[in-house]
């Protein structure tokens, strides 16, 4: 085979050229956008509304082997500090007994959050067509199964060194019982992953973690600092590092689909139920878990709220997404106002059913009290004394055989289960906005608390059917459920959740939740 | 000063530190401490692999093995599940089985691969250093490297893409970290075909290390006609997760695959004086082989061998490799007519060594998927379909 001049002398230039030379990650990553080639069944198995455009780039231009680098990079810090210095300092142990509950649901309920984005992150990586966009997507997939391996870690940890490893070890199984599962299953799990795949994106990186992730993932770090946990700022923070590749991911998934005529039409309504779907949850649920699952305080939810919810993502992170057509979202002026009593209100609730939980629950302390009266005005009046109520009657002590569920039902106060966000809801006491409506379809009755969530299902009834615990439940005795749940402890009768943490009070068994006879029953039965 | 930073810790604070310690019992109220303790360990004792991995998917129970109940709280347009069991044709009596034989969660599988990064990059700067590219058959260099590791790079990169819909649609932790690991090894291989061609353009003047002469062969190339129809429908016409995993990772790439890697360029190379492609080629085989042991053990250990539904398991796989192994022998074939374009090199190009290589290829896939299953193969009715390509 004749070789050209060209090609000997530039095989003779390597006599020459004997420089150490390498190849950077960018000299590779300039030809991803060439590796896709067009073919006739070239589309996706999850179709949206929506055109993606084939010449999206992504921000974070990296190669397989250059994240791997990064990655493992933060793991070795990571797991250095945890493994070394936190070991010996016995930091796990040594962290406010409430907040290492608190931790119980924050981890394992993130990293189904995490577990489902993996799977979010793979159905755009299936829609988009630009390999670019394709590989930022890729790196979200790698990222999530990082993060439920991170978040697996900070449970794995308290499992060892926490004073109460019960909940710990077993969220995994045992959080199916309680009535916030399901709720965090429509915001962390179905959401992200089931519906059109551009309004799975929005609901996933430009609400969920661009809005919520800040109060989530950075608040959390500072909550459980003050509270003497360390483990969780270690781990989560070296998560969010991520988080922001998923930002820009969300972004560029805008910046796909802004020249598609669909966008002008239905972008504006999807963000507005994404914003709704994810703020319903997780606006009453983090505020509960901060200032309920805390001894020392950082500062009012409604004011974390503010600040990164309101002004930073519905105002400045909005409106940099402005210029494609994209609104701050109607509902956001609703979603402030349940900012301020929401999570009061399910606090109430979470309270009242504590035998479900997989982690200790405490009533507000005097100095809890004091704190909540200075910051929400009128809280003593609605709450506190139902608190005392509670607490006169013995709520914490096995041998009262009261568990506050109970005086929910003497006092005609009924809990209902929203069908849509499977947040639950008491008319009857609420202070935030929620007020009960009711339809009835398919020979089935369905409870909603609010507007947004009713239209959502008034539009596509057949994909809100999921039965809630009332009526998965209906007509059992408590005890009896937990049992089958696996809410008991290594002793097999002591249950995992208990109505305090005093350390030298005594512990809830299957036997004293019996002696309660509390039945569930279903509102809408 | 950040916020963070203006704030008392628990930790170190002495007074809060003190009220912390004070609220906590002076033994623990719980003497179990392992984490996952109800999951059943494939060994001894549980790894921490399968203590971050099993269960973190929330499946409800009536998807074999899941521990939630009810319905998914949100589905699709139209009332299509989440997750569910029609998205394939196999059934496990428990779809949290499988364990990676190398234990791979996210941090082990990272620092394996950015430890081949570093690697590859000293290589590559002590290789440029002596001037190691002196040696290359110039046609190797600017034809079989140009055109043809280019077209085998659109290969990889297609059956990257066939692993999207599986990560989104299976229906166990243990099976999605796998097939994610499994997916993003392809894309690598893909980079790092890349990689070969734009480190000699840093090297060689006037070398192009342009994806075009790759794209051409693979789009237009009758060598790889078969072959690339066979990717697309793998990449987006397989809807079944399994069947797609199954025929990327248990017929087409330990077919096709391990014929161009191993057998052409990897055997091949140093024959032209190649001593750069093999390096790369020996970080794809390490991939090939991680993924084979995590394939078999999905394929074969759990769901041939499941005890509540391995005939039936059986009887699709077979259909399977009825399905996808004629185009698969068909892209081999096709494959062969590259060698004829080669410089005659004794020993590497002539006939006898061409078939020994396809032998080769063809005796391991009997030896360690096809017997796995009981498929009965003619080796040499399928290697003299392979050879008939040769021109």
């Amino acid at each position: 085979m004749a070789i050209s001049l060209a090609t000997k002398a530039a095989t003779d230039a390597l006599a020459l050229n004997r420089a150490p030379t390498s190849v950077g990650a960018q000299e590779v990553h300039k030809w991803m956008q060439d590796f896709n080639w067009d073919f006739k069944n070239n589309r996706t198995k999850y179709p949206t509304k929506y055109l993606m455009a084939n010449d999206t780039k992504e921000q974070f231009k990296l190669i397989a082997k250059e994240y791997a680098r990064m990655e493992s990079v933060k793991d070795e810090r990571q797991f250095g500090s945890l493994q070394d210095a936190l070991t010996r300092m016995n930091a796990g142990n040594r962290v406010a007994p409430k907040w290492g509950e608190t931790m119980k649901v924050v981890s394992n309920f993130l990293e189904v959050g995490e577990y489902n984005a993996i799977a979010a992150s793979a159905m755009l990586w299936d829609s988009a067509s630009s390999p670019e966009q394709k590989n930022g997507y890729l790196g979200q997939v790698m990222d999530e199964i990082r993060h439920v391996h991170q978040c697996g870690y900070v449970n794995y940890y308290f499992s060892k060194y926490f004073h109460d490893p019960a909940g710990h070890t077993d969220a995994r199984r045992v959080r199916t019982l309680g009535p916030l599962w399901k709720g965090m299953k429509r915001v962390f799990a179905d959401g992200f992953i089931s519906g059109d795949a551009v309004e799975c994106s929005i609901n996933l990186q430009l609400v969920g973690e661009a809005c919520f992730t800040n109060p989530l993932i950075v608040a959390v770090t500072e909550w459980a600092s003050a509270n003497g946990d360390e483990v969780t700022p270690t781990v989560f923070l070296s998560i969010e590092t991520d988080e922001l590749r998923h930002m820009a991911n969300g972004y560029q998934t805008v910046v796909s689909i802004a020249h598609d005529p669909a966008a002008a039409k239905y972008l504006n309504t999807d963000l507005n139920n994404a914003f709704w779907t994810q703020q319903k949850y997780f606006t009453p649920v983090l505020g509960m878990l901060f200032e309920y699952g805390s001894k020392f305080k950082v500062e009012p939810w409604v004011k974390t709220w503010n600040r990164w919810v309101y002004e930073d993502w519905g105002g400045i992170w909005i409106g940099r997404l402005g210029k494609y057509g994209v609104q701050s979202p109607a509902s956001l002026k609703d979603a402030k106002k349940d900012a301020y009593w929401a999570h009061h209100d399910l606090f109430l609730l979470a309270y009242a059913v504590w035998p479900t939980g997989f982690f200790r629950l405490a009533l507000p302390s005097k100095e809890d009290a004091d704190w909540f009266e200075a910051n929400y005005p009128g809280w003593y009046d609605h709450y506190g004394k139902i608190y005392e109520e509670w607490r006169a009657r013995g709520c914490e002590d096995p041998s009262s055989g009261f568990i506050p569920l109970q005086w929910f039902i003497e006092n005609n106060h009924e809990i209902y289960i929203d069908r849509v966000s499977q947040v639950p809801f008491c008319p009857s006491l609420t202070k935030g906005a929620s007020s009960l409506r009711i339809h009835e379809y398919n020979g089935k009755k369905h409870a909603f608390s609010d507007e947004w969530g009713e239209r959502m299902w008034l539009s596509e009834p057949e994909r809100y059917e999921c039965q809630n615990v009332f009526e998965q439940y209906a007509g059992r005795e408590l005890s009896e459920v937990i049992a089958e749940l696996w809410g008991v402890r290594s002793d097999g009768k002591t249950l995992i959740g208990q109505p305090h943490v005093n350390k030298d009070g005594k512990l809830w068994t299957l036997d004293d939740v019996k002696r309660a006879n509390c039945v569930f029953k279903d509102p809408l039965a | 000063m950040s916020l963070l930073e203006e704030r008392k810790r628990g930790l170190t604070d002495p007074v809060m530190a003190a009220q912390i310690l004070a609220e906590i019992p002076d033994e623990p109220l719980e003497t179990q401490r392992k984490m996952c303790y109800f999951v059943e360990p494939r060994g001894k004792r549980l790894t921490e692999y399968e203590i971050m991995t099993c269960y973190s998917q929330p499946t409800p129970d009536w998807i074999s093995g899941g521990l939630d109940w009810g319905d998914w709280t949100q589905k699709f347009h139209g009332g299509r599940p989440s997750w569910g069991n029609e998205t394939t044709e196999l059934k496990s009596s428990d779809w949290h089985q499988h364990r990676d034989p190398a234990g791979r969660w996210h941090p082990v599988y990272v620092k394996a691969k950015a430890e081949d990064w570093r690697v590859l990059q000293r290589f590559m700067e002590s290789f440029s250093a002596e001037g190691a590219l002196r040696t290359i058959d110039p046609f190797w260099r600017d034809t079989v490297l140009a055109k043809h590791l280019g077209a085998f790079g659109y290969s990889e990169y297609g059956l990257f893409n066939a692993h999207s819909s599986v990560i989104r649609d299976c229906l166990g932790d243990t099976l999605r970290s796998t097939f994610a690991f499994a997916g993003y090894d392809k894309t690598d291989n893909s980079q790092m075909t890349q990689l070969v061609r734009t480190f000699i353009a840093k090297l060689v003047p006037g070398y192009s290390d342009s994806t075009a002469p790759g794209k051409q062969e693979w789009t237009q190339g009758s060598a790889y006609k078969s072959a690339r129809e066979t990717v697309e429908k793998l990449w987006q016409e397989t809807y079944d997760w399994n069947e797609s995993m199954f025929a990327v990772h248990t017929i087409f790439d330990p077919l096709f695959g391990q014929l161009v890697r191993r057998e052409f360029f990897q055997r091949l190379a140093p024959a032209y004086g190649d001593a750069l492609t093999p390096v790369i080629l020996a970080g794809m085989q390490t991939h090939f082989h991680a993924t084979k042991d995590a394939i078999a053990d999905i394929y074969y250990h759990c769901l041939a061998n499941d005890h509540k539904h391995s005939g039936y398991n059986r009887r699709w796989m077979h259909a399977w490799i009825e399905k996808w192994l004629p185009s698969t022998v068909a892209a081999m074939a096709e494959f062969m007519s590259v060698y004829a374009t080669l410089p005659k090199r004794e020993g590497f190009t002539d006939n006898a060594s061409i078939a020994a290589s396809v032998n080769r290829v063809v005796e391991d896939w009997i030896a360690d998927y096809a017997d796995k299953i009981d498929y009965k193969v003619d080796q040499s009715k399928m290697v003299d379909t392979i050879l008939a390509g040769l021109k």
